[in-house]
C-alpha cells in the first residue's frame, strides 16, 4: 500500500517518541485504532509532513501493545498493572491480541494453573460455568457471580435471592440462572441476565393447562438450534423437563415425567446434536435410585434408558454419582464415588454399566469431606474431578494422562472447560482455579 | 445558585461524582463529533483529527455517555439522510439512479469514517446495551430514510424495471450501474432487495413474457418458437450474473420457464406442420435436443415430449407392420423395422441426452406394434436368412455381429418367441442342407446369443442341427472309405438328420432314377450296419444334385438342381418328350413340389433346360416336355434354382401355427405340474397369472389354452378340484 520510504510511522505517545512501521501496526487489524488510523478515508498529516502523531496515552503501555504487535508474545513488566494495560488494550481495540497471547488453545495434558482467584461469598459453592471469551461465572447460595477474562467481577445476580441450581452462558452477554421458587410468590425459577451489567432480561415461564405456574428450575443445558432445555418442578404436574427458545424467550415444549422415572429432579442435562436428542440424568442421593435416559422430544417418547431400580447393591455401593454423553463413541460414561469410570453403551436397548477397575484411583479411600465426582468432556478428553485433583483421560481407550491438583482449597466440588481455560471451584474455601494452556513460545 | 437551600442536596450529589468535572463535559464532546460527523458528510474531512476524535468517543463512552452519543449519532446521520434524500429526488430523469448512486457511495465512506471515530463505542457500550452497531444502523437508516422516501421509492422502482424492459427490447444500458443499485438494495437487507425489486421484478417479467409467449406462439413455427425461448432464458441467466442476485437466477427461469414453455406445452408439442412428430419424421436432432432441455425444465414437460413420441412411435410402427404392401417382402419389412429403430436411437442418443425413461418409451412402443403382425417371428427368422446365406458376403466379422445384435434386439421385442424358434429351425435346416449358409461363426454367434437369451433349452436342438451336420461328414468318408469300388458313378452325400432336431416335414419319397436308389441302398446297408437299432428314411424333398448334360449342339453343362429336378431331368435319358402325367407317375414327387420344379426348369429364362408345350407360365396338367437342344449359357456350371415360395403360403402357415400350439401345450402343462407342485393349492386366477409369467419369455399362453390343459391333467389325474370351493386346484402327488 505505502512505498517503503512511507512505511515508517512516528508516534508520540503521551511525550514519548515511538518509531514503528505501519505494517507492525497492520497486525492489530482493521477493526482497531490502528487500522483505522491508516484507512486511506483519514487524511494523515504527519505522514507527509515530519511530525509525529500524537496520541494521548500511557506509554509505558504502547510500549508493550507495540511489543505485541511486533512480536505475537506478550511480556508485561512488572511496573505496568495488568488491569491497566488491558484498558489500554481495549482503546486500541487489541484487547483480542492481549487475550490470544496470554494463553493458547486449551489442551487437557499441558495446562498450568494461571491464578487463583479468592471470592468474596460465604458457605460453599454450587456450580462454577466457564463464559465462551475466558470469563466465568461461580453460584454460591443465591448469588452468581461473573467475571470476564480478566477476572475483573461483574456485578453479582440474583434471582430474587433464592437458591440457584444451575447457571449456563448463552454468549458472552448472556447468563440463565435457574433458582428454587419462593412458595406462593412466583419468585424462583429461570431468568436471563445481562452479564456485563447483571440486569434482569427476562424471566421464563412454565405454563400448565395455559395457566402460569410457579416452579423450581434445576439442571440446564442449551441447544445449537437456540434451545433452552431445564428440568423443572411445580407446585401441582409439572415435573419434567421444559424448553424454552432463546430468542422469543417463550415455553415451546415440556417432557413430563411418567410414574415411577424421575426428570424433575435431573442433576444433569446434555443436548446430544446427533442423536437430537436430550440427556437426562437423576443421579443418588437426589433420588433414592439412578435414572438415566434419552428423550426424543419430536416423539415425545424415551428412547434409550436406564436405572439401577433392582440392582444387587454391592458391599462398596457403586452408585452413579455423574454421567456424560458420549457421542463419537456411541456410549455413556459414568462415574461412582470412587471415581471408577463406567461406559453404557447407547447402541443396545438394556444398557448396563461396564467398570472399568483400570481406572480405579482411589482404591477405595474416601476424603474427609466427600465431594462427589463430576465429570466433562473436551475435545477428545475426559475430565473427572476427585477430592482435590483433576483427572484427565485421552485417546480411544480413555488413558489417564494428566492429573491437575493444588495444594489448597479442600475438595473441588465442580469444574467448567470454555473459553480456552479450565475453572475449578473449591468446597472448602470460597476459591476456584484458573487453568490454562501456556501459549507457545517464538523461541 | 440563586436558591442554594433549596438544591444544596442536589448539587453535593453532583459534586460526587468526581469522574466529569466539567458539567457541560458531554455536550462539548459531542459537539466536537457531531462537527465532524458534518464535515464527513460535506466531503471536508481532511482537517479532522482521527486520534482526537477517537479520543473523545472513547471518553464520552468511559464516562457513561454511550446513550447521549448513540442518540446524537442517530439524530444527526438522520438529518443528513433527509438532506441526501431531497438532492435524490431533484435529480433530474436519467440522472436519478446517478445521483442515488453517487449519494450511496458518499454515505459508505461517511459510515465507515464515522463507525472509525465510533469504534470504541461499537465494542463496548452498543454489545452490553444491545444496541445496533454502527454499520448496521447507517444501513437501515438510509433505508428508511432514502430508499423508502415516498418520492425515492416507487421512482427507484420504475426506473429498474423500465431499463430492464429496455434491455430485454435489445437496447444497451449501463449495467454498472444498473449492478451497484442492485448490490445497494442487497446490502440493505435480502428482504430489501426481495420487496424493492425481485418480488415486482417477477411480477413484470411474468406479464411480459405471457404476451411475448403469446405473440410468437401465433407467428412462429416450434423450432423457431424454442430458439427463442432458448435465448430469452439465457438473457435472463446472463442478466443475474450481470447485475442480480445468484439467488435470482433459479426465480427467473422459473418465471420463463412457466411462460414460455409450460404454458404453452401443448401447443408446442401438437404444432401443426413444426410439432414433435414433424422433427421426428425430418431427424431435426437440434430442435429435438432443444425441446428436450427446455421442456425437461418444467414438470411433466419430459413426459409430455414421450407419451407424443411413443404414440407416434405406435402409429408408425403399426402402419409399418400392417400394410399389405410391406408384407409382400420380409426381409424389407424386418430391415424397415431396424430403420426406424436405428432412427430412434440416434434421436434419443443426440437429442434427448440418451434418457432412459424415452429408451423404455421406445423398446414398449416396438414391442407393443411388433407383436401386432402374428408374422413377425417368421420376418424376423426370413430376414436372419437372408443376412446368412448371402447378405453377409464381404462384410466384416464386426459388422455382422452389429447386424445380429440388431436382430436380437426384434427378438427381445417378440412374445411368441417359440413361433420365431419353429421357423429359425426350418430355416436353419434349409440352409445347412443346401450347404449355403455363408458363415458358420455368424450362424454360431446368432445361436450364442439366442442362448444367453432364453436359456439352454431354446437351442439345444438348434446345436443338435450342427453336430448332425459334423456326424454326417465323417460318416460319409468312412463309407466311402469302407467302398472303395464307388470311385467310379454317380458320388452320394448323405446328411443323416437326428428326428427331433430337425423340423420335421411329411416324407414323401419320390422314385430316385435306379443308379442313385442302388447308390442308397447300399448306404443304408452301411449305416445300420454301423449303427444297429436305427431307422433312415430319405428326405428326398431337400436334397440337392449336380448333373452333368450335354445338348443338341454339343453344348455341355453341369447343372447343380434339387433331388427333384434330378429325377426329373434324368427322366429325359431315355426319352426326348414326356407328359405331365408320365413325369408325375414315374417320379411320384407331390404336385405342388412337381409344378414347381418343372416351372423352374422349363420357364425361367436363360435356365430353361426343358422346353414345354403349350408355352406358358404355368404348368398345366396336360404340358408336355421335351429337351431344349438349343440351351445356351455363357457359364459351365448352371444354378437351376427352384421357385421357392420364401415366404410360407397361407396353408404352410397354417401348419406351422398348427405345430407351434401343439408344441406348446407340453410346456404349458409342465409350467402346471412346476407350480402345483410347489403351492400344492391355488385357485384359477392365480394359476393364470403364474403360467404367463413363467412362459412369458417364450411366448404369451393364451388363458383359453391353459385352461384347457389344466382340465387335461386333472383328467390325467394330475390335479383335482377342491371339493368345497370349485375354484381351488389341489395337486395330486
Amino acid at each position: 500500500m505505502m512505498g517503503i520510504q512511507r512505511d515508517r510511522v512516528r508516534f508520540n505517545v503521551g511525550g514519548r517518541t515511538f518509531e514503528t512501521t505501519s505494517t507492525t501496526l497492520a497486525n492489530a487489524g482493521r477493526n482497531s485504532f490502528f487500522g483505522a488510523l491508516f484507512d486511506g478515508n483519514w487524511n494523515l498529516q504527519p505522514m507527509n509532513s515530519n511530525s509525529d502523531l500524537f496520541i494521548d496515552r500511557n506509554p509505558d503501555c504502547f510500549a508493550v501493545l507495540l511489543d505485541l504487535l511486533r512480536t505475537g508474545e506478550l511480556y508485561i513488566p512488572p511496573t505496568v498493572p495488568e488491569k491497566l494495560l488491558c484498558r489500554e488494550a481495549q482503546f486500541y481495540g487489541v484487547l483480542d491480541h492481549v487475550r490470544a497471547a496470554k494463553w493458547g488453545q486449551f489442551d487437557g495434558n499441558r495446562l498450568r494453573l494461571s491464578r487463583s482467584i479468592t471470592g468474596p461469598a460465604p458457605g460453599d459453592g454450587t456450580a462454577i460455568r466457564a463464559g465462551p471469551n475466558g470469563g466465568c461465572c461461580v453460584a454460591h447460595g443465591s448469588m452468581v457471580h461473573v467475571y470476564d477474562w480478566m477476572m475483573e467481577e461483574h456485578p453479582p445476580i440474583n434471582l430474587d435471592y433464592q437458591r440457584v441450581n444451575d447457571a449456563g452462558w448463552i454468549d458472552s452477554e448472556s447468563l440463565v440462572i435457574s433458582a428454587c421458587e419462593r412458595l406462593g410468590t412466583g419468585d424462583g425459577g429461570m431468568g436471563l441476565f445481562s452479564s456485563s451489567t447483571g440486569e434482569l432480561r427476562y424471566k421464563f415461564q412454565v405454563s400448565h393447562d395455559n395457566q402460569i405456574k410457579s416452579y423450581t428450575a434445576g439442571a440446564l443445558t442449551f441447544s445449537s438450534d437456540y434451545k433452552i432445555f431445564s428440568s423443572c418442578k411445580g407446585r401441582s404436574n409439572e415435573y419434567g423437563v421444559g424448553v424454552w427458545d432463546q430468542i422469543t424467550g417463550k415455553q415451546i415444549d415440556f417432557f413430563y415425567e411418567s410414574p415411577g422415572w424421575s426428570l424433575g429432579d435431573a442433576d444433569k442435562l446434555q443436548w446430544l446434536n446427533g442423536y437430537n436428542c436430550l440427556l437426562v440424568a437423576t443421579l443418588f442421593p437426589r433420588k433414592d435410585n439412578c435414572y438415566i435416559s434419552l428423550l426424543d422430544f419430536r416423539e415425545k417418547n424415551m428412547v434409550w434408558s436406564w436405572s439401577d431400580i433392582g440392582a444387587p447393591i454391592t458391599f462398596d455401593e457403586k452408585r452413579v454419582r455423574d454421567a456424560i454423553a458420549m457421542e463419537g463413541s456411541n456410549s455413556i460414561c459414568v462415574v461412582n464415588e470412587y471415581e471408577d469410570l463406567g461406559f453404557m453403551d447407547l447402541r443396545s436397548a438394556a444398557g448396563s454399566v461396564r467398570w472399568s477397575s483400570r481406572s480405579r484411583l482411589m482404591n477405595g479411600k474416601m476424603s474427609d469431606e466427600p465431594c462427589y465426582p463430576k465429570l466433562a468432556l473436551h475435545d477428545g478428553q475426559l475430565f473427572s474431578s476427585m477430592s482435590d485433583c483433576i483427572s484427565v483421560f485421552s485417546g480411544p481407550d480413555w488413558v489417564l494422562t494428566s492429573r491437575l491438583r493444588r495444594g489448597q482449597g479442600g475438595s473441588i466440588c465442580d469444574f467448567s472447560i470454555g473459553g480456552d481455560r479450565l475453572f475449578a471451584l473449591h468446597s472448602e474455601e470460597n476459591v476456584f482455579d484458573i487453568w490454562e494452556t501456556p501459549p507457545t513460545s517464538v523461541l | 445558585m440563586s436558591n442554594p437551600q433549596k438544591k444544596r442536596n442536589f448539587q453535593i450529589e453532583a459534586f460526587k461524582h468526581k469522574v466529569v468535572v466539567d458539567p457541560k463535559y458531554a455536550d462539548k464532546t459531542w459537539k466536537i463529533l457531531e462537527h465532524a460527523i458534518h464535515e464527513i458528510y460535506n466531503h471536508n474531512a481532511s482537517g479532522l483529527s482521527f486520534e482526537e476524535l477517537y479520543r473523545n468517543a472513547y471518553n464520552m463512552v468511559l464516562h457513561k455517555f454511550g446513550e447521549k452519543l448513540y442518540t446524537g449519532l442517530v439524530t444527526t446521520m438522520t438529518a443528513h439522510l433527509k438532506e441526501i434524500s431531497k438532492s435524490i429526488e431533484d435529480a433530474q430523469g436519467g440522472l436519478f439512479l446517478e445521483e442515488l448512486n453517487r449519494k450511496w457511495n458518499d454515505h459508505n465512506k461517511a459510515l465507515q469514517m464515522i463507525r472509525d471515530i465510533l469504534m470504541y463505542m461499537d465494542r463496548t457500550f452498543i454489545q452490553s446495551a444491545r444496541k445496533t452497531p454502527v454499520h448496521e444502523l447507517g444501513l437501515i437508516l438510509w433505508r428508511d430514510n432514502v430508499i423508502y422516501s415516498s418520492k425515492i421509492r416507487t421512482r427507484l422502482l420504475d426506473t429498474l424495471l423500465e431499463l430492464v424492459l429496455r434491455e430485454r427490447t435489445g437496447e444497451v444500458i449501463n449495467r454498472g450501474l444498473m449492478r451497484n443499485i442492485i448490490k445497494m438494495l442487497m446490502d440493505l437487507g435480502s428482504s430489501v432487495y426481495q420487496e424493492e425489486f425481485e418480488q415486482p421484478f417477477l411480477e413484470v417479467s411474468a406479464e411480459f413474457y405471457k404476451g411475448e409467449s403469446q405473440k410468437f406462439i401465433e407467428c412462429c413455427d416450434c423450432g423457431e418458437y424454442l430458439k427463442k425461448a432458448e435465448r430469452r432464458l439465457n438473457e435472463e441467466m446472463e442478466r443475474v450474473t450481470h447485475y442480480l442476485d445468484a439467488k435470482s437466477e433459479a426465480k427467473i427461469t422459473n418465471v420463463v420457464e412457466k411462460e414460455m414453455i409450460a404454458n404453452h406445452m401443448l401447443a408446442l408439442v401438437h404444432m401443426e406442420n413444426s410439432g414433435l412428430v414433424n422433427m421426428l419424421l425430418d431427424d431435426k436432432y437440434e430442435d429435438l435436443g432443444r425441446m428436450y432441455n427446455l421442456f425437461r425444465r418444467v414438470s411433466s414437460g419430459l413426459s409430455t415430449v414421450r407419451d407424443v413420441m411413443t404414440s407416434h412411435i405406435r402409429e408408425i410402427g403399426k402402419q409399418l407392420v400392417t400394410d399389405p404392401e410391406r408384407l409382400k417382402d420380409p426381409v424389407e419389412f424386418v430391415q424397415r423395422l431396424l430403420d426406424e429403430k436405428d432412427k430412434y436411437d440416434k434421436i434419443i442418443s443426440s437429442a434427448f441426452n440418451n434418457d432412459k425413461t424415452f429408451q423404455n418409451a421406445l423398446n414398449s412402443s416396438f414391442e407393443y406394434f411388433i407383436n401386432l403382425n402374428a408374422r413377425s417371428p417368421e420376418f424376423i427368422s426370413l430376414f436372419v436368412d437372408d443376412k446368412l446365406r448371402k447378405g453377409l458376403k464381404g462384410v466384416s466379422e464386426e459388422d455382422v455381429e452389429v447386424i445380429l445384435d440388431k436382430v436380437m434386439m426384434l427378438f427381445r421385442y417378440l412374445q411368441e418367441k417359440d413361433v420365431f424358434e419353429k421357423y429359425y429351425k426350418q430355416h436353419l435346416a434349409k440352409r445347412l442342407l443346401s450347404g449355403k449358409t455363408v458363415s458358420d461363426d455368424a450362424e454360431r454367434s446368432l445361436i450364442v446369443k439366442l442362448k444367453t437369451e432364453c436359456g439352454y433349452q431354446f437351442t439345444s436342438k438348434l446345436e443338435g442341427m450342427f453336430t448332425d451336420m459334423k456326424t454326417s461328414q465323417d460318416t460319409m468318408q468312412g463309407f466311402y472309405a469302407s467302398h472303395p469300388e464307388l470311385g467310379e458313378g454317380p458320388t452320394l452325400t448323405v446328411q443323416v438328420l437326428t428326428t427331433g432336431s430337425w423340423p420335421t416335414q411329411p416324407s414323401v419319397t419320390c422314385n430316385l432314377p435306379a443308379e442313385m436308389s442302388a447308390l442308397c441302398e447300399k448306404f443304408r446297408s452301411y449305416y445300420l450296419g454301423t449303427h444297429t437299432g436305427r431307422r433312415l428314411s430319405w428326405q428326398t424333398n431337400m436334397g440337392t444334385a449336380d448333373i452333368k448334360a450335354t445338348f443338341g449342339k454339343g453344348q455341355k453343362h453341369e447343372l447343380n438342381v434339387s433331388t427333384y429336378q434330378m429325377c426329373v431331368l434324368m427322366l429325359f435319358n431315355n426319352s426326348d418328350r414326356l407328359s405331365y402325367k408320365e413325369i408325375e407317375q414315374a417320379t411320384e414327387i407331390p404336385a405342388s413340389d412337381l409344378k414347381r420344379c418343372l416351372q423352374s426348369l422349363a420357364c425361367v429364362k436363360g435356365k430353361n433346360v426343358l422346353r414345354k408345350e403349350p408355352m406358358s407360365k404355368d404348368i398345366g396338367e396336360d404340358d408336355a416336355f421335351f429337351v431344349n437342344d438349343k440351351f445356351t449359357s455363357k457359364f459351365y456350371k448352371v444354378k437351376i434354382g427352384t421357385v421357392v415360395a420364401q415366404k410360407e403360403s397361407e396353408p404352410e402357415k397354417q401348419e406351422t401355427r398348427q405345430r407351434v400350439e401343439e408344441d406348446r401345450k407340453p410346456q404349458i402343462e409342465a409350467a402346471i405340474v412346476r407350480i402345483m407342485k410347489s403351492r400344492k393349492v391355488l385357485d384359477h386366477n392365480n394359476i393364470i397369472t403364474e403360467v404367463t409369467k413363467q412362459l412369458q419369455s417364450r411366448f404369451l399362453a393364451n388363458p383359453t389354452e391353459i385352461k384347457k390343459r389344466i382340465e387335461s391333467l386333472i383328467e390325467r389325474d394330475f390335479l383335482e378340484r377342491d371339493n368345497v370351493d370349485r375354484k381351488l386346484y389341489r395337486y395330486l402327488a
